[in-house]
């Protein structure tokens, strides 16, 4: 149910949206309880604060108009006992405001604090430099699989979020469904939170992490239930087998040259878990953390060259000769 | 023209010489002492701090550190904050003579303090690079030595002045401040020797 | 003596004490004078010089990022080239213009605003400044040599640390905190000392002006900020990359956290060290051009020492994403929500006082105008960010950026402007062009809101800070070029500040001692103020002397006009307690300075660096403190043989 605040979110983005393609990453636009409370407190504060903004400078400007007129000044005991009347008044205002601005924080903390649930969906997302590595956590062994740079949840229900860092620091952004939790290392961080409606929510890093801290996207998507658990099954399923001969071709590419060294792809021998899980790579909306759509011409020219499009990542170029990465790319395109 | 009437204030028989907060110099070393003091706490928090990641302290199966050098050497210190106050007092009085004598006692007993931090850091069985348990160990009892380096070669450097004669009547009130940084010296090592060489035992 | 001459009463300097004074005070000439000096202004006006050049630099850095970002996927800057450059930006900003130029105009104004003739310890002044000069250059050589850092200007580890932090970079970075972090000090030590006991007679505690006040306070933070960044960049991160220590790795039960503490520790304390003392410029200029007293003294005052307390409880506000449990949080919320009163109170005095008296709308009036208004908002977005749950979505992105700016180019720079204008005259006995300094301040205003009021929107629209590029789907690019046009109008309105300060020293209108009226004892001498800044220490009576003496106010005799004197008073009452005789300009300060430069310098490359470098300190050190042998008719009391 899109909440009233929406709509004046939009106003927002009016003055900045682009073609199609638009990547919603509104704060004030939110998709579930976490973010609608602390967008609630967003209008609270903005409001809140600009009419304190306005009020001040109303009196400044007050006061420069009047003792711009002034002929002498306004001095003396009775004088000064007057202006000290206003500030003290002004002082109560402020400290009221302020109190009320701190208990309602302490109260929307707390309760973004016990949305906690042990029957959420958990999953565990590691930050590398620069993508997301995702495990879905089941107690059982056999439920659990990984994926990269895209998160699927079922509309309406708690997930739980455990985020670790491999490397450096990083920062879990989700903005339309809750606010930030940064992935530490040497430390496990939990979050909560819950989609109440279907949709492609954006995610960022935000936490500065190195050279491609600017292109570290993630996507998280919120499925209705039955399409969430289609698409669970399908995630939990090894890589069919190569259906046609060029397909066949492309995966032994893929295992004979550098491919395998990082990417795992479950159903063959590839098993490496220093770059992102492969196995239903063509199910994703997109490649290299959010950078590319994930089409035919933007795999073929990032598994050419990597370093063209987000330099400093750590996967090399691969100079493939066309029928290889036709094939491989084909081969690729199969891992649905 | 007629005299303008003007009232002064006349400073002429005012001391040049003088002790304590009377004096600029005895503020300038207050100054120090709060902000390298201040340092060692935010060291010790650290210290502090990362205890909460171990399970043991120390970790691993570094042995405690040792007592007996560190305890000498602590009393080694704390001794000589008393040649240090005769000399305060001495300067207080400009008796040349016994400035040299306590002050010359007193840069030995630094000296001495010196040579045995090095067997302090030793003692803590462990080096800086083996986990971060060592690693602030070493920097908190490296800072310290830091300053009681620096102790040293200011007495040294003083008692030179005075046996070479070439110090003045303002540098009577330096040996005083010299007395007063040598008590911060040999208290916060106290303070920091019980933490370091006995904290583990019952942290 | 004719009856036209004025007869000198007893005890005032005769004409050949005068010349004797002169000669004891004038600094030695040429470049070997300019390498000894100890006189406060000269090391002062370096200072701020060195200050503004880094201003312009890291301002050009900032308007390289705007050009980048003023398109989405824009190619001027590779990603190597962008991160290097905002952290220059940052640390430039921070550490090499921020803090120093507020503690140079303070040692700059504060002996001449109490009333004495030199800061408490000159040769340490000017060790202070041989050593930033030492760590800016140190930083600006790296980053042309391609070995900038480029952890951003806070370095969080691991990024910053031994495994992530590649080659040398970072290692500059902490070394150049050094530098800058000795130099704070030292100005610190030196602005409480004089502030507490170089005060003329009569200038209890409750006549100091409220300038003084902001800066002694500032100092008291310097002190205890200093020490927490220092240890965390030299004594841990600086050790964990260069001989192996653990400090921060959490593999070996280190803490990539205990960074943050240690830094924000000191990086909240840092705001305020460059925001009070611009309250002090405030608190100072409004009055003049109110042409009444302020308002609420005793509560200005007040609120400068609380807000310095309370400045130390702010710091976990910085990690408010970082998983730290909500309740000490939530205390961290009330501190960073209680600090706006005392902040209020001083917003209250000054409105207070403009409105009771009559104002002069003058240069230094509209910098001071447009930093409340900027300050207000930035104070508010200070609130919200102050508010965990609004934090967690605005952190790191660039409603941040935007607050930051807010506070730091409108709540300081612009009070350093009015300071600029105001205090020109003084430092250069010229006045700057009014005409010109209106253009200055509208092009600076309009250009700070045009620059950075999109930005709040850009935060809160998903974009993040530290960012080389975006993607054009993300709907960011017009309100980014809008900011960047803004940072064109900014860039204009500095080009024009510097004209005004060429021109005006070529042939600004001449000042006199006291060209605006003021109420400080700066303006009771010459512009710029003779070496000796008063050729009679003078007695204050009241918070207001210029505007409250009488006729024929007591001054101080007694002095010997041969020796280098200046006098010590007590902490509380500023009564006369000794006389405190200086030592002459020296060029040993700079040979310590250089040698803390090799120590730290090359203790980025080797461990042994940090004893080689006190060895070599050594010697100048004892140079520095050994007394120089005098005839008996030289000598004051102070220099006979013990």
């Amino acid at each position: 149910m899109r909440r009233p605040s929406a709509l004046l979110a939009a106003l927002l983005p009016a003055l900045a949206l682009a073609a199609c393609g638009h990547r919603d990453l509104s704060a004030v636009d939110p998709a579930g309880p976490q973010a609608a409370r602390i967008a609630d407190l967003t209008w609270y504060l903005t409001i809140v604060g600009s009419a304190v903004f306005v009020v001040t400078v109303a009196f400044l400007l007050y006061a420069l108009w009047r003792g711009h007129r002034r002929v002498e000044n306004y001095s003396g005991e009775a004088a000064e006992r007057h202006i000290h009347r206003w500030i003290y008044g002004a002082i109560g205002v402020t400290t009221l405001i302020l109190l009320v601005t701190l208990i309602y924080n302490f109260t929307t903390g707390r309760a973004l604090a016990n949305f906690a649930e042990p029957d959420a969906l958990t999953i565990r997302v590691t930050g590398h430099q620069w993508w997301w590595q995702v495990q879905y956590v089941d107690p059982v062994p056999s439920n659990r699989f990984e994926t990269a740079n895209e998160i699927h949840v079922p509309v309406g229900r708690r997930v739980r979020i455990e985020v670790q860092a491999a490397d450096v620091i990083h920062s879990f952004w989700v903005p339309n469904l809750h606010g930030k939790v940064d992935l530490i290392p040497g430390y496990t961080n939990t979050t909560y939170f819950r989609a109440d409606r279907a949709g492609v929510y954006h995610g960022r890093c935000a936490e500065f992490c190195g050279y491609q801290h600017a292109r570290m996207d993630f996507l998280v998507i919120a499925d209705p239930p039955a399409q969430f658990a289609a698409w669970y099954r399908n995630q939990l399923r090894s890589a069919p087998p190569p259906a046609d001969s060029v397909q066949q071709v492309g995966q032994q590419v893929f295992l004979s040259t550098r491919c395998a060294m990082c990417h795992a792809v479950r159903g063959t021998d590839a098993g490496s878990h220093v770059g992102p899980d492969l196995t239903h790579l063509a199910s994703r909306g997109t490649l290299a953390a959010g950078t590319l759509p994930n089409l035919r011409g933007s795999l073929g020219g990032w598994v050419l060259d990597p370093q063209s499009i987000k330099p400093g990542a750590y996967m090399p170029p691969n100079p493939l000769k066309p029928d290889e990465l036709h094939a491989l790319l084909s081969y690729l395109e199969s891992l649905k | 023209m007629s005299t303008r009437e003007q009232r002064v204030v006349d400073v002429s028989g005012l001391p040049t010489v003088v002790f304590g907060p009377r004096a600029l110099l005895w503020w300038g070393t207050l100054g120090f002492i709060v902000i390298e003091g201040f340092t060692l706490v935010l060291a010790v928090a650290s210290y502090l701090y990362l205890r909460q990641n171990e399970f043991n302290w120390p970790p691993g199966r570094t042995p405690n550190p040792d007592l007996l050098i560190p305890t000498i050497s602590v009393v080694v210190l704390l001794v000589t904050m008393y040649p240090m106050y005769r000399a305060d007092r001495a300067a207080k009085e400009f008796d040349r003579a016994g400035v040299i004598r306590w002050l010359l006692i007193g840069t030995a007993l630094s000296g001495a303090a010196c040579v045995l931090r090095w067997f302090d850091l030793l003692a803590l069985n462990v080096r800086w690079d083996t986990h971060a348990y060592g690693s602030a160990a070493w920097m908190v009892v490296v800072m310290h030595a830091t300053l009681i380096v620096l102790d040293f070669f200011e007495c040294l450097v003083l008692a030179a002045m005075f046996v070479t004669g070439r110090a003045q009547k303002k540098h009577y009130p330096d040996v005083s401040d010299a007395a007063g940084y040598q008590y911060y010296i040999s208290l916060t090592w106290l303070a920091l020797y019980l933490i370091i060489y006995w904290g583990p035992r019952v942290l | 003596m004719s009856s036209t001459e004025a007869r000198v009463p007893a005890g005032l300097l005769n004409p050949a004490e005068r010349e004797l004074m002169e000669r004891t005070w004038r600094p030695r000439g040429g470049v070997w004078g300019w390498l000894i000096a100890t006189d406060h202004k000269s090391i002062a006006k370096r200072y701020i010089i060195t200050a503004f050049v880094f201003f312009l630099l890291g301002g050009i850095e900032a308007f390289l990022i705007r050009l980048q970002l003023a398109r989405p996927e824009n190619h001027l800057l590779d990603p190597d080239q962008y991160n290097q450059i905002f952290t220059m930006h940052g640390t430039t900003m921070m550490f090499l213009f921020g803090v120093p130029i507020q503690l140079a105009v303070a040692l700059y104004l504060v002996p001449l605003m109490v009333g004495t003739r030199n800061v408490a310890f000159p040769r340490l002044n000017a060790l202070g400044y041989w050593t930033y000069l030492i760590g800016g250059l140190f930083l600006y050589v790296s980053f042309f040599l391609n070995t900038g850092p480029d952890a951003g200007w806070f370095a969080y580890v691991p990024l910053s640390g031994p495994q992530f932090g590649a080659g040398k970079r970072v290692d500059v970075w902490a070394q150049m905190v050094t530098f800058t972090e000795i130099a704070a000090l030292t100005a610190a030590v030196e602005i409480i000392v004089t502030v507490l006991k170089q005060r003329a007679p009569g200038m209890s505690l409750n006549r100091i002006p409220i300038y003084v006040w902001s800066v002694l306070v500032t100092s008291f933070l310097v002190l205890f900020a200093m020490p927490s960044v220092a240890l965390a960049s030299t004594a841990m991160l600086a050790m964990d990359r260069l001989v192996g220590t653990h400090f921060f790795n959490p593999a070996e039960g280190g803490d990539p956290l205990l960074w943050q503490h240690l830094f924000w520790f000191f990086g909240h304390p840092e705001v305020y060290i460059m925001f009070l003392p611009a309250t002090g410029y405030v608190s100072g200029i409004i009055p003049v051009f109110a042409r009444r007293k302020m308002v609420g003294h005793t509560a200005l005052v007040l609120s400068l020492v609380a807000t310095g307390f309370v400045s130390f409880g702010l710091w976990v506000h910085h990690m408010f994403t970082t998983g730290l449990p909500q309740l000490g949080q939530s205390f961290f919320t009330g501190a960073s929500l209680m600090i706006a009163i005392p902040s209020g109170v001083q917003i209250f005095c000054w409105i207070a006082t403009l409105w009771a008296g009559r104002p002069k709308f003058d240069t230094p009036l509209l910098f001071v105008i447009g930093f409340i208004v900027l300050f207000v908002c930035g104070g508010i977005t200070g609130v919200m960010i102050a508010s965990v749950p609004f934090d967690q979505q605005a952190h790191d992105t660039y409603f941040i950026v935007a607050h930051l700016h807010y506070v730091q180019v409108g709540a300081f720079v612009f009070p350093l402007f009015a300071a600029f204008y105001y205090w020109f005259p003084k430092l250069t006995g010229r006045m700057l062009s009014e005409r010109m300094g209106k253009w200055n301040f509208w092009l600076f205003f309009v250009g700070v809101n045009v620059t950075f009021f999109p930005q709040h929107f850009l935060g809160l629209m998903g974009m993040t800070r530290r960012v080389y590029t975006y993607l054009p789907e993300t709907g960011w690019g017009p309100l980014n070029l809008l900011s960047t046009v803004g940072a064109g109008i900014i860039a204009a309105s500095v080009v024009l500040f510097l004209a005004n300060v060429v021109r005006s020293l070529a042939a600004g209108l001449p000042a006199g001692n006291d060209p605006w009226g003021g109420h400080t004892l700066e303006w009771d001498t010459a512009s710029p103020p003779p070496p000796y800044n008063f050729a009679h220490i003078p007695v204050v009576d009241g918070l207001y002397p210029l505007w409250e003496r009488a006729p024929g106010a007591p001054v101080v005799t007694g002095m010997a006009a041969g020796k280098r004197q200046v006098l010590v008073t007590s902490v509380m009452d500023a009564e006369p307690e000794s006389i405190y005789e200086h030592p002459a300009p020296s060029v040993w300060p700079l040979i310590v300075a250089l040698a803390i430069g090799v120590t730290f310098i090359f203790g980025i490359f080797t461990p042994w660096a940090f004893l080689i470098g006190p060895a070599l300190m050594f010697t100048p050190l004892v140079m520095w403190f050994w007394p120089k042998r005098k005839e008996p008719h030289e000598r004051s009391f102070a220099e006979e043989p013990a």
